[in-house]
């Protein structure tokens, strides 16, 4: 059952800078969602200013020209609203969820520092600071991140993908302003954003509003291009890291393929399968029948270029980790020459279809799931036949997509194992 | 009472003989199905010496019923696209599953299956035990984990029945039988005291309807009525000065710090000074903490202040983290700005921000099916009644400056006798704060 355009009455604009907007009305509480999604990630950075995407994340609520250092979060919460970022691979997407009748506040913000960010040296100083420790967070203290940092610079040998989105630490030191001047007047131009605004709102009006702010923001120029060259992987590549941890832990990748590819689809499901509730097959062999680990989970997700789908087991202590390794492609090889089973296989679908209806329950996850659709897939509708499209896909697209991605010369394996480097 | 400020969507609340509450809530829009089971066996019940229980068992439900093996109740709740969630808090165990509306039938009779009807079979009893032991072990990786678990069996003090983690203590969990599990399950998955919410597209009404004649297929798989002893809460030890107890994380570039005071219970009548006081301090983005600790020192990137509110007892709690290099300038920034707070509570111009922050944002959290039946339900278990969200908005934006001033000093974190806990590498953090308060250092085992 598809979803239906007339339960997601998107209205679709767009400025002559270029700035794309998505309205959504829904006037079943009084509050709104504001999402600003600019097509400038990590992939956009070259080795020396890793990072500048995200450090650039968190310059935007310095100050601009009306509203100055502090502003942007005071005045938002004092209308009753907040706001957050994120920075991917792909992407860094803005927003505010708000109570309704700050509307035109939060357009005044947006639209302000888009058109006249401040960026100075003090405070540049002292977000780098506030980055170094968010990287030591979730990086060089935690497991998973140091883990998945390794994991990229295998699995990506040419493409921007192989370095993390939060940076090297070193570049995070040695970002400049001029860095983050340039990177402003080339990315967060209009016709580099999509906004989307979804919740109690008067279309017409917002579209005025949104004329009006963002109307006299000028175009930017065409956009550098990207190094997404990347060569074909010819056998098996391998890490090991030591550290100090309570119990072993694995993470390994395959390269798939970019958002537009078909088979992504394909390869939801396959992760659905394998990781998705109790019942899947990684956690029940391995979690639950051999007890060889903690948690088992795949993390997929689509991007630009071609993504990884990634596998991570957190083994319980003590657990040899080539015995779990071994168990890990028995379950690869298994998803890669048995066809699934018809239940299993509409069990995943199930499971990727209600998680699609919970992504849409709240004003912020269908903000959220237009913008992303839109940046990643071209466009808001790609959402509509969504639960179609995964609907159709059968056993055979499982197996051949499989087949394709699991072979063993293409694994990229980061093995953590407890203990210390000599110093 | 302030007057009605936010319209709840059609709903009817019906109490049963037997003490079970059902709650039915409509909500339009898209076709789902909420259905969330709260029970009196939250972690405040695990028996002495048999900390993390309620976890365990409310973990073991799905690994088998008298019906069907583990992989059998995996299938049967998976099948219809759903995750069964599972947890306790420190009052309820609450298991709920969301599925497409056509399948409500389907996921009441599961989710009432796997809360009455586990089998707890030795083999899935021993096997889950070794899990939840590594599991412990596993999270001693983690330095806010052994942070959050310190906080909860220090800062309530020893024998409080808030004074442990609700996955308990690996020295209990080893202990753990089939007879605990069944134990622990025949007195505390009882209907006094539980509620049945479902939020659904049809009339609360007809969801009633539905409730009543899907429960009247498991009545008799209920466990019997039982007598419990009532539990002791006693006050939070008043204490004498500042300490700091530093957990050894070998190799840590990093130090977790959590300040930690007595706070409030959730039914405290002062409920919405003291979520504005403490939104003030460290609340949202713009509080005195972040300003002083991340905007303009760039000391750390995530700093707050929270209130752990049970049902009888709570804590209030600064958290942030730092380079070993900066732990005392963080500690000493963040004490000082507490204690100035504590003095001199906010000033008009924050008070009146946080009044409409916290008014605005209100709505939110309740837009989703999950959020909706889970606000309900726990307003009404802890006594709190509709009205608790209803005026939810009116109440927090009647706090007034006196009032505000006297919950700063009420509920500051840093006040005398606070509690510093630090998980970080021990010599850096010892040294880092010498001179400030005793400091006494443990090794991370002991959290596990």
């Amino acid at each position: 059952m598809p979803l239906s355009e007339k339960d997601f009455p998107v209205e679709e604009h767009s400025l002559e800078n270029g700035l794309q907007i998505r309205l959504l009305r829904d006037t079943s509480l009084p509050v709104c969602t504001v999402y600003s999604f600019f097509r400038v990630g990590s992939r956009n950075e070259r080795p020396g200013i890793t990072g500048i995407s995200h450090l650039f994340e968190h310059m935007m609520f310095n100050g601009s020209r009306k509203y100055g250092p502090k502003e942007f979060d005071r005045r938002l919460e004092a209308a009753g609203g907040s706001s957050n970022a994120y920075t991917s691979q792909d992407i860094t997407a803005y927003y505010e969820d708000f109570a309704s009748e700050a509307l035109p506040l939060v357009l005044d913000l947006e639209a302000d520092r888009m058109a006249s960010l401040t960026i100075d040296d003090a405070s540049l100083a002292r977000e780098r600071e506030v980055v170094k420790e968010e990287r030591r967070f979730r990086t060089d203290n935690d497991i998973d991140g140091m883990l998945a940092e390794a994991l990229g610079a295998l699995t990506y040998l040419a493409h921007p993908y192989r370095w993390p989105v939060i940076g090297w630490m070193t570049d995070i030191e040695a970002i400049t302003r001029q860095d983050c001047e340039g990177y402003f007047r080339t990315y967060y131009a209009p016709n580099n954003c999509t906004l989307v605004l979804v919740g109690d709102f008067e279309p017409a009006a917002a579209l005025r509003e949104i004329d009006r702010l963002y109307g006299p923001i000028g175009a930017g120029g065409k956009l550098p291009g990207v190094a997404t060259g990347e060569p074909p992987q010819k056998g098996e590549r391998r890490a090991v890291i030591r550290y100090p941890s309570q119990a072993p832990a694995l993470i390994a990748a395959f390269r798939t393929a970019a958002g537009r590819d078909p088979d992504l689809l394909v390869l939801d499901l396959i992760e659905a399968a394998l990781s998705s509730g109790e019942g899947a097959r990684l956690k029940r062999a391995l979690v639950y029948e051999q007890e060889l680990c903690v948690d088992a989970h795949v993390y997929f997700g689509w991007r630009m270029d071609d993504a990884p789908f990634e596998i991570s087991l957190k083994l319980n202590p003590g657990v040899d980790p080539a015995r779990a390794e071994n168990a890990l492609w028995a379950e690869l090889s298994r998803v890669s020459s048995e066809q699934m089973p018809a239940r299993e296989l509409e069990r995943a679908k199930n499971l990727i279809r209600s998680q699609l209806l919970r992504a849409l329950s709240t004003s912020n996850g269908r903000a959220h799931t237009i913008g992303q659709m839109e940046v990643l897939l071209g466009s808001w509708r790609a959402m509509l036949d969504l639960p179609d499209r995964y609907a159709s896909i059968t056993a055979a697209d499982v197996l051949r997509v499989a087949q394709k991605t699991f072979a063993p010369h293409r694994r990229n394996l980061v093995t953590l194992v407890p203990g210390e480097v000599d110093a | 009472m302030s007057a009605t400020d936010l319209q709840l969507p059609p709903l009817q609340i019906e109490k049963l003989p037997s003490g079970l509450t059902l709650l039915a809530v409509q909500k339009r829009g898209l076709p789902l199905f909420h259905v969330r089971l709260s029970l009196p066996a939250g972690a405040c019940e695990d028996p002495r010496g048999k900390t993390g229980l309620a976890q365990f068992v409310v973990d073991l439900l799905r690994r088998g019923t008298r019906r069907r093996p583990a992989q059998d109740v995996d299938d049967l709740i998976e099948s219809m696209g759903a995750h069964l969630y599972a947890d306790v808090s420190m009052e309820e165990a609450a298991l709920a599953l969301t599925v497409p509306a056509e399948l409500s039938e389907r996921a009441l009779d599961a989710l009432l299956e796997v809360a009455l009807e586990p089998a707890f079979e030795d083999a899935e009893v021993s096997a889950a035990r070794r899990r939840t032991i590594a599991g412990l072990q596993s999270d001693l990786d983690e330095p806010n984990s052994v942070a959050g678990r310190a906080v909860v069996t220090l800062g309530y003090g020893s024998a409080h029945p808030y004074a442990h983690p609700a996955q308990g203590f690996r020295r209990d969990v080893e202990t753990f039988r089939r007879e605990d599990a069944l134990g622990f399950h025949a007195t505390r998955y009882q209907q006094q005291g539980a509620l049945l919410a479902v939020v659904g597209q049809r009339s609360p009404a007809e969801l009633l309807d539905l409730m009543k004649a899907r429960l009247g297929q498991w009545e008799g798989s209920w466990p019997g009525r039982s007598q419990r002893v009532a539990l002791q809460f006693a006050g939070l030890p008043p204490g004498e000065g500042m300490r700091a107890i530093v957990i050894h994380k070998p190799d840590a570039t990093q130090a977790q710090v959590r300040i930690v005071s007595p706070g409030l219970p959730r039914s405290t009548p002062r409920y919405a000074e003291s979520v504005v006081t403490n939104t003030i301090l460290g609340g949202g983005f713009t509080s005195l903490l972040v300003d002083a600790i991340r905007v303009d020192r760039g000391l750390s990137y995530s700093v707050s202040t929270r209130l752990h509110m049970n049902r009888r007892a709570g804590l209030s709690i600064f958290s942030s983290f730092t380079k070993n290099e900066t732990l005392r300038e963080l500690v000493d920034v963040a004490l000082e700005k507490m204690r100035a707070y504590a003095q001199s509570g906010p000033s008009e111009d924050a008070l009146e921000k946080a009044r409409r922050y916290l008014a605005g944002l209100f709505p939110l959290g309740l837009e989703s099916h999950e959020a909706l039946a889970e606000q309900i339900a726990d307003a009404l278990l802890d006594g709190l009644g509709l009205e608790h969200i209803q005026t939810y908005r009116s109440r927090v934006s009647a706090v007034t400056a006196p009032q505000a001033r006297t919950m700063a000093a009420e509920l500051s974190p840093a006040r005398e006798g606070a509690l510093m806990i630090v998980v970080g590498e021990a010599e850096a953090a010892r040294r880092a704060l010498g001179g400030l308060c005793p400091v006494d250092v443990r090794q991370l085992e002991e959290f596990a």
